[in-house]
């Protein structure tokens, strides 16, 4: 069981990263973002062709990629959602749900549906208190944690990630101050692009690369956002973890291909009696 | 003023749209009594987009020499319609539907897929036209066809028969199983677990899963978790390539048993997984007997070297040549005259014949055939399904699939 | 030839009414609903199952998936619209779409799972001549069709439809004005409902086999780019916006007849990518779509 827990903590850190993005851009933007996966899938998409076609060692690729698609990222919000910021999130969210399919067939397009990987070798197991570990889940595991530690950072001290706070709480307050919005929302932009790449990296390192893979994890990270409170960084870690932890235990008492009901009923339970999950603020519209 | 304006842009897209409906009728190439129309639907894109290609070139081939030959009835040719079914159920109902109705086919061939022949079944039998398939599902074949169906494929049943022998041949005493959530899977699935029961093994456990799911950690946990002698997988590339990549990752070390098109799929899995996350596992894949004098005409037919093994385009090789023998014995492109005569064509008594153009000319002499394809001696029974199928064994070494045996169920 | 432009009539037919159904949940009701292919397949497979397990005919087949897809619709409103903002509603959508589909594709005891459901009977089809049962249908759909506008139509116009407009626009406004919220939406949901409910029906009568993969999100693109085609809110440009989607797609297949140079895979990519960029420009350029919605005309004198 110890096995079953271990590995739905991996799921749980893979998640953190999207988790994370998609609520940054609530806080920043107002509304869901039902393009997070297919995000994710074409930046998996784009370093892999830095990583297998060219032939670059995989740190390299995905630190290059992952900037690449936080600047794509800026540029597809100028394009699709800047005219539409003044038309309310659902407008928005119908927005985000055509350019989910628009990114995923572009990869497809350029990739084909065969399953891929990217070039690094996989290696057995060892063993740490009873437990199977590999050395990808340690560098999955070791990568996430980072970015979270760069996150808390970036939000707390520096003076981007105050901006990004307060027009999150506040924007009118926050422009008074003198906190110009669409700065803050290339910015919100550009690391929600670093994140997702990274994320997606980290996806495709654990199963494969296909079309679908990141539209696949859409229902759990909105789960996780939702359960760590929309709009809270710490929210996103925590919930992340806790939906892929039930997830996987789930899997000792019902069969394993319902899984995905966890993170559906997780979302129903929490809208029912704590609508601002965790760690969020009670969202007042108007 | 806007009003208008916006009505004439969408007559516009209306019109745009409507436009390539006209195509059809550009298409004049068969007025009545020309060529002899065939629709064939093959997965070119989805799951199984990566075996289109090579049958829709063998059914090419295949017209290509009957009509050299002269062609049929009276020396009028044979012309294909091919089309991309997208692995999918409700696509290659359309399809099914525009072959009949626009391009007035009486043959549908190819149907690669169990979802494309289920949905075409019922289309087929409505409109009196013949549905060949290349799928396993036994659901195909099941009850009153009145004629119109015909498998040229080995039974999803006879699959489990062979691979579970082959898993007790190798001495494999406990075994867990896990399929994919699909439709020729399940009967394999139960059929494997049956038989290994029935000679006294064990089966440790047994689950499915969904396609597309976004980890298959807890699958492969509980099933390889209790580590038996081996496991037989079944279901598709993009899972399989994911699942073990788990179990080597899980350092489990139970023996895989698959099928070749997960395992092998033209060498796609393992470019996907690496040599050593491969190494050792078995596929399992219904083939042609590849020492069959007809199967080696074939593969001089679509100029390959005489060891490249073809799966599937023989069977489209085959659906073609029925279609224009029954056509031919009939003589009447009409289905429901000809389908009476696919079997006569096909299991004899007659001459021994695996040329489609020589066993023309014995038809047209008036003579008795008894043809063998060069995917499958092509003997039916009355239900449609087809006899004397046999199943081939592969094992992944140093990256490459090296045959072991050829069985029959 | 004409043959196969009656069929796609009747595809255009079912499809115009899912969008009709959608237009209605969030044109009219503003409530987004990404869970579209989900009830979609709930209301086939609760027809076609009716049909053949429990032996009923197609009327009641129809009318019993119509009230299931309606009451599933009904209980998720209320559940959700009870506490949270309509952004929660969406995701829960979603993911009930996805649940349903995961029942359909899993709970092979009731749906036989990935094989799917084949032999589903046609309405009248035992009375009417096969050689004109395609008319038949055709004139059964394009009535049905019509009946949907109708109905739709006259809650749009009715006292009803108005307050569904009033709290579309504010509901804070149209709370302190008295009208109830909460259950004018669980209403709009599950009428909605009934209507996708109608559109699985057909869908399960037109193509005689249902399997979980004819249910795919594709559906919800499709749906949404007709609906914002047409101009959310007008009925009658749903249906015209449903008809061009529609004649596209199918029109598309056509294409590679005309240009054999075209990669099959990437023709079905391509399509997929029109359709979404098509429907974030229309969103950006167009959202009152091509045809403007009813509106109370008053004169001022």
């Amino acid at each position: 069981m110890l096995q079953t827990a271990f590995n739905g903590f991996v799921t749980g850190i893979i998640v953190t990263l999207p988790a994370l993005a998609i609520t940054l851009l609530f806080g920043v933007l107002k509304f869901p973002n039902f393009a997070v996966g297919a995000m994710m899938t074409l930046a998996a998409y784009m370093v892999f062709t830095l990583n297998v076609q060219l032939g670059w060692p995989l740190i390299a690729a995905t630190a290059v990629g992952a900037v690449a698609f936080g600047g794509l990222l800026i540029a597809v919000d100028y394009l699709t959602f800047k005219p539409l910021r003044e038309r309310g999130s659902i407008t928005l969210m119908v927005a985000s749900l055509g350019l989910g399919f628009v990114l995923e067939n572009i990869a497809r397009l350029a990739y084909g549906n065969t399953a891929r990987s990217f070039a690094i070798e996989l290696a057995r197991p060892f063993r740490f208190l009873d437990i199977r570990m590999n050395r990808e889940q340690m560098i999955i595991i070791g990568v996430s944690t980072l970015a979270m530690l760069a996150m808390y950072v970036l939000l707390t001290r520096m003076p981007i990630g105050r901006a990004m706070r307060a027009v999150s709480d506040n924007p009118a307050l926050a422009l008074v101050r003198g906190i110009e919005s669409p700065r803050i929302i290339r910015w919100t932009w550009f690391i929600a692009g670093l994140l997702l790449a990274v994320g997606g990296v980290l996806i495709g390192m654990d199963r494969a690369l296909e079309p679908p893979m990141g539209s696949s994890y859409l229902i759990a990270v909105f789960a996780a956002a939702i359960l760590g409170g929309l709009g809270s960084p710490l929210g996103a870690f925590v919930g992340a973890l806790i939906i892929g932890m039930v997830s996987e235990l789930s899997t000792l008492v019902m069969p394993p291909n319902y899984r995905i009901g966890i993170p559906l009923c997780a979302i129903a339970l929490i809208l029912v009696f704590r609508p601002q999950g965790l760690f969020g603020q009670p969202y007042i519209r108007k | 003023m806007k009003k208008f304006t916006r009505r004439k842009v969408l007559k516009t897209l209306g019109a745009a749209a409507v436009t390539p409906l006209a195509a059809p009728f550009l298409n004049l190439a068969h007025a009545q009594g020309a060529t002899i129309p065939i629709g064939v639907a093959l997965p070119m894109t989805g799951n199984a987009g990566a075996y289109g290609p090579d049958m829709a070139e063998a059914a090419k081939r295949t017209v290509a020499k009957i009509n050299g030959g002269g062609g049929i009835l009276g020396g009028r040719k044979l012309e294909l319609f091919i089309e991309d079914s997208e692995s999918s159920a409700s696509v290659a109902a359309n399809l099914s539907q525009k072959f009949i109705n626009v391009h007035k086919c009486q043959s549908l061939v190819g149907y690669w897929g169990t979802p494309e022949g289920m949905s075409s079944r019922p289309i087929a039998i409505q409109n009196k036209a013949v549905l060949m398939v290349s799928s396993a599902a036994n659901a195909i074949t099941e009850g009153d066809t009145q004629g119109y169906v015909w498998r040229f494929q080995m039974k999803a049943t006879d699959w489990g028969i062979v691979i579970g022998r082959a898993v007790q041949g190798l001495g494999y005493k406990t075994i867990g199983v896990m399929g994919l959530q699909n439709a020729f899977v399940l009967p394999i699935m139960k059929n494997v677990e049956e038989s290994v029961k029935k000679a006294g093994r064990t089966v440790t456990d047994s689950l499915i899963y969904n396609p597309e799911q976004p980890s298959y950690r807890a699958e492969v946990e509980r099933i390889f978790g209790k580590k038996p002698d081996a496991v037989c997988c079944f279901g598709l590339l993009p899972d399989f390539v994911s699942i073990m990549k788990e179990v080597y990752r899980g350092g489990f070390d139970s023996k895989v048993v698959a099928l070749s098109i997960m395992a092998d799929a033209e060498g796609k899995f393992v470019e996907a997984v690496g040599a050593q996350v491969a190494e050792g596992i078995r596929h399992f894949q219904p083939m042609p007997d590849t020492s069959a004098a007809a199967y080696k005409k074939f593969t001089r037919l679509m100029g390959a070297p005489e060891d490249k093994l073809f799966l599937f385009p023989p069977n489209t090789h085959d659906q073609i040549a029925v279609t224009a023998m029954a056509m031919e014995k009939a003589r009447s492109p009409i289905a429901a005259d000809w389908s009476k005569q696919i079997i006569p064509v096909c299991n004899g008594p007659g001459e021994n014949i695996d040329d489609v153009v020589d066993a023309l000319k014995l038809i047209r002499a008036g003579k008795a055939i008894n043809f063998s394809g060069a995917g499958s001696t092509c003997d039916f029974t009355p239900n449609g399904d087809q006899l004397g199928r046999g199943m081939g064994q592969w094992i992944i070494k140093g990256g490459k699939s090296v045959f072991v045996e050829y069985a029959k169920p | 030839m004409i043959s196969f432009l009656i069929l796609i009539s009747i595809v255009v037919c079912f499809s115009a009414i899912l969008a009709l159904a959608l237009n209605f949940q969030w044109g009219l009701g503003g409530m987004v609903n990404f869970g579209l292919a989900g009830l979609y397949a709930l209301g086939a497979y609760s027809c076609a199952l009716l049909m053949l397990r429990a032996g009923a005919n197609t009327f009641f087949a129809t009318v019993g998936a119509m009230i299931i897809v309606a009451a599933v619709c009904g209980i998720v409103a209320f559940v959700t619209l009870r506490v949270t903002e309509e952004d929660y509603f969406a995701i829960v959508t979603l993911g009930v779409g996805e649940m349903l589909r995961l029942v359909a594709l899993n709970e092979d005891w009731l749906t036989k799972g990935a094989l799917g459901l084949t032999g589903i009977p046609r309405p009248l089809g035992d009375v009417v001549p096969p050689q004109y049962y395609q008319y038949f249908l055709l004139a059964l759909s394009v009535a049905l069709l019509l009946g949907t506008l109708w109905f739709l139509n006259a809650l749009a116009r009715s006292p009803f439809g108005r307050v569904m407009r009033a709290v579309r626009e504010d509901d804070v406004v149209a709370a302190t004005l008295g009208k109830h919220v909460l259950w004018a939406r669980v209403r709009i949901f599950a009428i909605g409902g009934a209507f996708i409910g109608l559109a699985g029906s057909l869908h399960a009568f037109y193509y005689q086999y249902i399997d979980p993969t004819q249910f795919s999100n594709i559906v919800i693109a499709y749906a949404f780019m007709a609906v914002i085609a047409g101009g959310r809110g007008a009925h009658r440009g749903t249906i015209l916006g449903a008809a061009v989607v529609m004649l596209l797609l199918e029109g598309s297949r056509f294409v590679k007849d005309l240009i054999p140079g075209i990669d099959s895979d990437q023709l079905a990519a391509i399509r997929i990518i029109i359709i979404g960029v098509g429907l974030i420009m229309l969103l950006i350029y167009k959202p009152q779509g091509f045809l403007r919605e009813y509106r109370l005309q008053v004169d001022l004198k």
